[in-house]
């Protein structure tokens, strides 16, 4: 921790990665939400431009976004960018997103008693195993949204056997980021307080990452392990 | 068409829900009536409808056949098919009037994803509305006459409209006026099916005991009624056997996007519900989280 002359301001300038600040465990770099944001300003963009082609439910979006004309133009142009975007933060965060022995069982019982808010593992690193599933499950959906959605832009150019499985599998793809986003959103904010100024400024407390990420709050912290 | 025709009573709209039929008339259903065993090949028809439609003429392709082009185009709607198939040892010189086929369910309304872009009027005509249109390309996964036809300068797709300008205000298609043979009538649906029947009995006493009229309930008939010689192999003219919406379209169609939007409203709910009864985990300190 760096201690600071009496009075004198902190330096503004971007606090390290994994490091105490003002107070304050820096959990995410500026690069990191930078990278994150673009990613979720091009998904909601798709999403928005998507969904009314989706189901005519959705309309009011593609009003939004201008109509529906300007929603099939400018949906695989947002998709791509959206692409782009997540094989960028791919590369910046997947030496962080590895799935350890300890975050085995996350997809069924440990996703189960996590969702119960009973209580934490305290050892439970930077990233827990559902953020890891998520981080993965977020690459493999968006890779199978270009692919079959390439097939669907340029649809009278492919056969009709790939222009029919890409409909159903686009849409399957585009059903379970649906519903893992709003999943997503909601641990991230309501269900967590404490959670979004990770992604906002950059910081969270030190209660929060001792209760949500024990191992990471002690890693950074240098603390002993309590009990 | 520049709009669906006025006047014109629309009994089912793509990618809507009940309640965009205009009116509670109900119209006759229409049909051409096409007997391709009398057919000469002359293309008067392919002629008339470009010239009707005011469609720019298309490049031409030579095959070593008699065709115009492979296949229909996003401005050549009409287009005589020619087939030569080895039967025994004779060969027979098939010609077929491929176009729109006009199906009373039809799988490219099923599969559009814009309100309004695709009508079928209550005379049976289905038509591409171009103003809705957004030329994604679905209608052409979904016919399985593989029809429509995406336009690359308009951006919009284009097929045969049945001339529903003519049909409306009582005119036969530009196709039929311009036939020189009989091949092609249009009418009644109802009359055309009783014309076809009557011709097709005359093919059976005169040697082609397997002539039959295509009308394929797969898609719930045709308002193009076509006679086969060799109605046992509608694949020699190149109709599918037993077309039919494909089964892709409609489990997309009626399953997936209602059981996506379940799951889809039903995370949103769960997360409001374990919010009310779990509640949101928070930090047991004194230090509160910012």
């Amino acid at each position: 921790m760096t201690d600071f002359a009496a009075g004198a301001a902190p330096p503004r300038t971007a606090p390290q990665e994994n490091t105490v600040w003002n107070g304050k465990l820096v959990r995410h770099s500026a690069a990191s939400r930078v990278i994150h944001w673009t990613v979720a300003l091009f998904f909601f963009l798709a999403l928005f431009t998507g969904m009314p082609i989706w189901s005519p439910i959705f309309s009011w979006m593609g009003n939004l976004m201008g109509g529906l004309h300007v929603c099939r133009w400018l949906h695989p142009w947002v998709a791509c960018a959206f692409f782009v975007a997540t094989i960028v933060m791919w590369t910046h965060w997947h030496a962080d997103m590895k799935m350890t022995e300890a975050d085995r069982g996350w997809f069924g019982p440990k996703l189960i008693e996590y969702l119960k808010f009973s209580g934490e593992d305290p050892n439970v690193g930077k990233y827990n195993g559902g953020q890891k599933l998520f981080f993965w499950f977020a690459l493999l959906d968006a890779i199978l949204l270009l692919l079959t959605g390439i097939v669907l832009w340029f649809s009278t150019s492919f056969g009709a056997g790939l222009r029919e499985a890409s409909i159903l599998l686009h849409d399957v793809a585009f059903i379970l980021f649906g519903v893992a986003i709003v999943a997503h959103i909601y641990l991230g904010t309501a269900a967590e307080p404490g959670t979004f100024t990770a992604m906002s400024r950059g910081t969270v407390s030190k209660a929060w990452a001792r209760l949500h990420h024990g191992k990471w709050y002690r890693e950074v912290t240098g603390e002993e392990k309590r009990r | 068409m520049a709009t669906t025709q006025q006047g014109m009573e629309i009994r089912q709209s793509s990618a809507s829900l009940r309640g965009t039929a205009t009116g509670a008339r109900k119209l006759p259903v229409v049909a051409k009536y096409i007997d391709t065993t009398i057919c000469i090949g002359c293309k008067a028809c392919e002629v008339a409808c470009a010239e009707w439609n005011d469609l720019p003429p298309v490049q031409t392709e030579q095959r070593g056949s008699y065709q115009t082009m492979p296949t229909l185009h996003a401005q050549y709607w009409n287009l005589i098919k020619f087939n030569e198939i080895e039967i025994g040892d004779s060969l027979a010189w098939l010609m077929r009037k491929d176009q729109c086929m006009h199906c009373a369910d039809p799988g490219c309304l099923r599969a559009c994803p814009a309100p309004g872009a695709i009508v079928q009027y209550e005379n049976g005509i289905v038509d591409v509305n171009p103003d809705a249109c957004i030329g994604c390309g679905l209608c052409e996964t979904g016919c399985p006459f593989d029809v429509p036809r995406y336009h690359a300068r308009t951006g919009k797709m284009a097929k045969c409209t049945l001339c529903v300008d003519r049909a409306s205000v009582g005119l036969e298609p530009a196709c039929i006026k311009a036939c020189p043979t009989g091949t092609l009538h249009f009418g009644n649906k109802n009359a055309m099916l009783e014309m076809a029947e009557h011709r097709v009995d005359q093919l059976h006493k005169n040697g082609f005991p397997a002539a039959a009229v295509y009308d394929p309930p797969g898609v719930g008939g045709t308002s193009v009624v076509t006679i086969l010689a060799y109605g046992d192999h509608p694949e020699w003219y190149g109709l599918p056997k037993d077309p039919s919406v494909p089964a892709s379209v409609r489990f997309w169609k009626r399953v997936l996007k209602p059981v996506g939007l379940i799951a889809m409203a039903g995370a949103v709910v769960a997360a409001v519900g374990h919010y009310l009864t779990v509640g949101p985990k928070e930090p047991k300190d004194q230090e509160r989280p910012s």
